[in-house]
């Protein structure tokens, strides 16, 4: 676990981001500022159960929100700019390398009618500069592994000044999709390259999807609930593999998980969102140690410890927040044992009140 | 609660509930023109268990592994072809129609998914009154109204709840709505299909305390039936690890999670991760994918991914035998505990 | 009366809220709206058609006007007045002589008519063996099929020709012609809805409840599957009505004076270019007609689509 992230630039930071949803039966007001910020190199991961927003913030950030969907106010800022103020065209080049999203089911995401080769030769061809460079070496004889072209952020040789038959280039690519099936650990590349996508199983299409993903270079890395639909072995092993590979990557992680416990395995820090907002944000540890927001210390408590085994799981008492007519300041207050009254008046703003972690409560 | 070995004749103690003894379910392959039979998908091949009264019994594994297979088949949703399940005295598997009418009233289950087990035009109401009329509960309306109101008391729901369809109710209302819809008869056998695993986690905690409250308020019997090894610790009393449609290991909840004695759960356990981020993790993986039921490795059927593996492993398929207090089905008895003790890696 | 809704009326609540979203949804698109004013109204007209209309008319041939009938001195057309200005013939009249707007009203009941006759037999006769194939699959499903296959095999107009010429050409017979061909369809339509419906996990808990295959095909399987099948209904009333009054226009009409609307037209064909509105406005009225009830089928259509409602 990193815990120098602290040092680090933030690479994406998302301020009060309020997303509304135009539906029959009403407004749904699904975000309702969210604070999040993505440190270089760290693997953050977004926790919450289901209605508390962390898809849609992801649909935000990536610029794919559905037709009825519009932001209210906020800022997303990446590299100094604000997401928000794109166009589509640029959502749409910045998508193609420097996000990269990774899905639950691969299978409704690869597309079925072409090989994985295809597929991932498709991710090269839009990146002519590492193209070019990798001609290069090529030429030159030297061994060509796309690891090398993970940290690079530009290249030697501009992509206009490079001659290179078609020919070469195809084999250029080829060898670079081989090699990065390689380094997610996919036996046989050159077979799994020709195969489709309902002939692998789904761990080796979680990979190949990672893969495609690594492809872009991107320099901030989404998965949404990646393992959610996996075997537990197999889980273990695609979270292993991630491990593994954020020493290899430049890029910073964002996971998304209803799973706790797989937050503990692979995060640096963990966000805790409920209601359309972040209630939480910590480093791994202090999150398990000394969790501070009530809803944080409730979820903990409801999850079954073969550790620490009870015979009762405390359940949170009350439903999730119906987005149309939320509760009134704090979302959480309902259900809260310590709601206060100010807590029924306004929304607590995320605060650091320890180095490091930040509590949106008003009992601190 | 340690298990005693099970006797693979139809012996039958008035302790058990259950008594599950070589069942197969396999489902032919056809191909062809005139659909011939060319092989068989042994989805469950040979499971012998028992399930005493009042216990949970935890079933878990990967996909695969046939446990869903398991649970249709005991209650004769799809056709065993072998074996035999006996249940109240009755075997369920070549049972007459008043047979069966009676064990329909005695065995439910309760399935994974919330949004799809309820008919979408039918109210609470409706369903409920449905179930009683078919076990001939009472066709007098007051009374199934009372009726259901109680039951919905129980389960936790209210009297509003009583006239709204399906789709206004949330995953784990759902749930507690199927749950009722199976006591209305005095059920006394359930089975879990991965109750909570579509739901969130709060939501599962107040399922999972639901089912133990009613477990002890009617002195149900559960077979749990999960893939979420942390759920099954903690709802269970023993469990059974299924790998490729056969039981390899069952013990009770703590000497499988702390004690494994087949490599396939060591695996499993390891597996698990835990929400303690300072755990000491153990680099242990599983290699390859989950296999699939229709192409069996001879022998054990573990071999080819088994670090332990040996000839005998390759040949022979070892047998559900005793092995300090464990239903083991391995031929090589490796001693995990002296690896958990050192934190030792897996990897030799 | 009382007893009755007292135990079920909160169940009539839960499905009369249910019943009013359906209708707000089909409220929100203005030409669902239209066509199902229009559809609402044609079935009004056809309940009172007789009553408005004195039905003798449609025998009564005036010779003196159909004298005129050619003759450019005389013009029957629209808008004009008869022989001694009793009556305006606001669609003017058709080749006996009769007031062409009395005679399509006077058509409408039996074109309606016909047209739920038809799609109602051929929806329910081919609703209970769908769904029993479908439901049971195996050598009834086999049997089944091969019978529509064979049925699908028929071409229509031969069909009635058969029939025409070994029945007798009456109008119960040409509807029987025309169901015949009808039905397959909704046999295969509901045979495909069960076939999926029957693998829901509803279906499964149902059986784990004990639950017989009576009550669950004809209480949930076929309640559930069947709202493909309203919106097919719906279009085909639309159709039915075209292809019976092609079938009246092609000549196997019983009597050429019969008030049917492409009755009506056939004998506009021959004047079609000095007497336009004889096929215009009856052939108008099917356009309308079969527009309003498709209109009101893709209303439904959009209303009963699974992902939008639930």
């Amino acid at each position: 676990m990193n815990d120098q992230a602290n040092e680090n630039e933030t690479v994406l930071e998302i301020r009060n981001l309020k997303v509304n949803f135009h539906t029959y039966r009403g407004e749904v007001k699904a975000l309702n500022g969210v604070d999040l910020k993505l440190r270089t190199k760290e693997v953050l991961a977004l926790v919450g159960e289901s209605g508390c927003g962390k898809s849609v913030t992801v649909q935000t950030l990536i610029g794919l929100l559905p037709e009825n969907a519009f932001v209210l106010e906020g800022e997303m800022i990446l590299n100094g700019k604000d997401l928000l103020k794109n166009t589509k065209e640029e959502m749409r080049v910045l998508r193609s390398h420097t996000l990269a999203i990774v899905f639950q089911d691969p299978m409704t995401f690869l597309n079925p009618v072409l090989t994985i080769g295809t597929q991932l030769e498709e991710v090269f061809t839009l990146q002519k500069d590492l193209l070019a460079e990798a001609t290069t070496i090529e030429k030159s004889k030297r061994e060509l592994k796309f690891a090398d072209f993970i940290k690079r952020e530009s290249f030697e040789t501009p992509h206009k000044n490079v001659k290179a038959s078609r020919r070469e280039i195809k084999k250029v690519t080829k060898k670079l999709c081989a090699d990065i099936l390689s380094l997610v650990k996919l036996p046989d590349p050159e077979r799994i390259l020709k195969q489709y996508p309902f002939e692998l199983s789904g761990g080796m299409r979680q990979r190949a999807m990672i893969a495609m993903a690594l492809a872009r270079r991107p320099s901030i890395f989404i998965a949404d609930e990646i393992t959610t639909a996996l075997d537990v072995t197999i889980q273990a092993q695609i979270l292993h593999l991630l491990k593994e590979l954020r020493d290899k990557i430049d890029a910073s992680t964002l996971m998304i998980t209803h799973d706790l416990s797989v937050a503990a395995e692979t995060a640096d820090r963990i966000a805790v969102m409920y209601g359309g907002n972040v209630v939480e944000v910590t480093f791994t540890p202090d999150l398990f140690k000394k969790p501070l927001h009530p809803y944080t210390q409730m979820l903990l408590n409801a999850i079954p410890n073969i550790a620490k085994p009870t015979d009762r799981l405390e359940s949170i008492p009350g439903t999730v927040p119906e987005m149309i007519n939320p509760p009134f300041g704090c979302r959480f207050h309902p259900r809260c044992k310590y709601a206060m009254d100010v807590c029924t008046k306004e929304r607590p703003k995320l605060e650091e009140v320890e180095k490091g972690h930040e509590v949106a409560c008003y009992l601190y | 609660m340690k298990s005693p070995a099970i006797s693979t004749n139809d012996e039958i103690k008035s302790s058990d509930s259950l008594i599950v003894n070589n069942l197969k379910v396999w489902f032919p392959i056809k191909s062809g023109v005139i659909q011939r039979t060319i092989g068989y998908v042994k989805a469950v091949d040979g499971v012998s268990f028992s399930v005493k009264k009042n216990e949970t019994l935890g079933v878990v594994g990967e996909s695969g592994s046939g446990k869903t297979t398991l649970a249709r088949a005991i209650l004769r949703l799809i056709k065993p072809k072998d074996g035999s399940v006996y249940f109240s005295g009755v075997n369920v598997v070549k049972a007459n129609r008043r047979q069966m009418k009676m064990l329909r009233r005695k065995m439910q289950i309760i399935f994974q998914d919330p949004y799809a087990s309820l008919d979408p035009r039918q109210t609470v109401s409706s369903l409920l009154r449905e179930a009683m009329l078919i076990h001939g509960i009472t066709k007098n309306k007051n009374e199934a109204t009372q009726k259901s109101l109680e039951l919905l008391g129980k389960v936790g729901l209210d009297e509003e709840h009583l006239y709204r369809f399906p789709h206004e109710f949330s995953g784990g209302q759902r749930q507690r709505i199927a749950v009722a819809r199976a006591l209305v008869a005095n059920a006394e056998f359930l089975i879990l299909d991965e109750p909570t695993s579509f739901l969130d986690v709060s939501v599962q905690a107040s399922v999972l305390n639901l089912l133990k409250d009613l477990q002890k308020e009617f002195n149900l019997t559960y077979l749990f039936i999960t893939h979420n090894l942390a759920v099954v610790h903690h709802m269970s009393d023993r469990v059974a690890v299924m790998y490729l449609g056969k039981i390899v290991e069952l013990a009770d909840k703590d000497s499988i999670y702390h004690d494994p004695k087949h490599p396939y759960t060591y695996q499993l356990m390891a597996a698990i991760p835990l929400p303690e981020p300072e755990a000491k993790k153990k680099e242990v993986l599983l290699e390859g994918d989950v296999p699939s039921p229709i192409n069996i490795p001879p022998g054990c059927r573990f071999h080819p991914r088994c670090k332990y593996a040996t000839e005998k492993c390759r040949k022979e398929e070892p047998s559900l035998v005793e092995r300090d207090g464990h239903l083991v089905a391995c031929h090589s008895e490796v001693d995990f505990s002296a690896k958990k003790k050192t934190g030792e890696s897996a990897n030799e | 009366m009382k007893r009755f809704f007292k135990g079920r009326s909160g169940e009539l609540a839960a499905r009369w809220a249910d019943l009013r979203f359906a209708l707000y949804l089909m409220r929100r698109n203005p030409l669902v709206l239209v066509g199902s004013a229009l559809s609402i109204f044609f079935i009004v007209l056809a309940l009172v058609a007789n009553l408005i209309v004195d039905p003798a008319l449609a025998d009564q041939f005036k010779f003196a006007q159909s004298y005129g009938w050619n003759n450019p001195l005389f013009s029957w057309g629209p808008g004009t007045a008869s022989l001694g200005g009793k009556e305006v013939f606001y669609l003017g009249t058709d080749g006996y002589g009769r007031d062409l707007l009395k005679m399509i009203i006077l058509a409408i009941p039996l074109d309606i008519g016909l047209a739920f006759f038809i799609t109602l037999s051929a929806a329910a006769f081919g609703i209970t063996i769908g769904a029993l194939a479908g439901y049971a699959g195996g050598v009834i499903d086999e049997a089944v099929l091969r019978i529509t296959d064979i049925f699908f095999a028929f071409p229509g107009l031969l069909l009635a020709l058969v029939f025409a010429a070994v029945f007798g050409r009456t109008i119960t017979n040409l509807a029987f012609a025309v169901l015949l061909v009808w039905w397959p369809t909704y046999v295969r339509l509901m045979r495909g809805q069960v076939l999926a419906e029957k693998e829901k996990t509803y279906v499964e808990a149902l059986k784990a409840l004990g639950a017989g295959h009576f009550r669950t095909l004809f209480r949930h399987i076929i309640p559930n599957s069947i709202y493909p099948i309203l919106v097919q209904m719906t279009l085909d009333l639309g159709g039915v009505i075209l292809t019976f009054s092609a079938l009246m226009f092609l000549g196997f009409s019983p009597s050429p004076a019969l008030p049917e609307l492409g009755n009506l037209a056939s004998d506009g064909i021959a004047h079609v270019f000095t007497a336009p509105w004889l096929i215009f406005f009856p052939g108008l009225t099917i356009l309308i007609i079969a527009l309003a009830f498709n209109l009101l089928g893709d209303g439904l259509r959009d209303v009963l689509d699974p992902r939008l409602r639930r």
